[in-house]
């Protein structure tokens, strides 16, 4: 497995884990509410100050154990890996995007387009790693 | 989606008829990585035109000689 493949499965979990703290805490909230949760910027730095974290951590680790292949520049399959699977996750947000506006639409709760957006945002970013992990081992 | 292109090589056998030069070497060669090369030989990765130039001069070779279009495949 390359080192960027490693990465990316990395990166994956790391998000996945964030994600899933993040949107326990807000439904725990939602649900002692009664309703939707407002933004709330303590969750919100959590999960960011867990992702920086972990990412360095993991990064660094995963490096070290890579040796020189770590410092080597992206190659041609390995570029046409990562912008096909950024073109893919760009539909994800599109669609989480879009489906937080119809609801906003339908509801008018602010909060919960809030939350739907900022999820689209971290599903599209974990959906990017999957396509990468998906590209390196079915071919580009 | 990453559907197998029609074109088949010899790079590995070309490799190991060349003093069984390694994956690593050959990828040092072309500047790319391993696990590139590794991806050529199995036909889940077609290289570039430039790319696929400077596998056929490592060998010497034509580059006709090394990919060739699967019609079998293609149809």
């Amino acid at each position: 497995m390359s080192f960027r493949e490693k990465t990316a499965w990395g990166m994956g979990l790391i998000l996945i884990v964030a994600g899933a703290w993040y949107f326990s805490k807000i439904v725990s909230v939602s649900s002692a509410l009664g309703h939707t949760s407002p933004p709330d910027l303590r969750f919100f730095i959590g999960y960011v100050t867990l992702v920086v974290i972990t990412s360095i951590i993991v990064n660094v680790v995963l490096a070290i154990m890579s040796g020189q292949e770590a410092n080597a520049p992206v190659d041609e399959r390995e570029k046409a890996i990562l912008d096909k699977a950024g073109h893919w996750s760009g539909y994800v947000l599109a669609v989480g995007a879009f489906g937080g506006l119809w609801h906003f639409g339908w509801l008018g709760d602010g909060n919960l387009l809030f939350h739907i957006i900022f999820g689209a945002l971290m599903l599209s970013q974990i959906a990017e790693y999957a396509f990468q992990i998906f590209l390196y081992r079915r071919g580009v | 989606m990453a559907k197998r292109p029609p074109i088949s090589n010899r790079v590995k056998q070309l490799r190991e008829a060349h003093d069984g030069m390694s994956q690593a070497a050959l990828a040092k060669e072309i500047g790319v990585t391993r696990q590139t090369v590794i991806a050529i030989e199995q036909g889940r990765y077609s290289p570039s035109l430039e790319s696929a130039f400077r596998i056929a001069r490592v060998f010497g070779v034509g580059l006709e000689d090394v990919f060739s279009w699967d019609e079998a495949q293609d149809s």
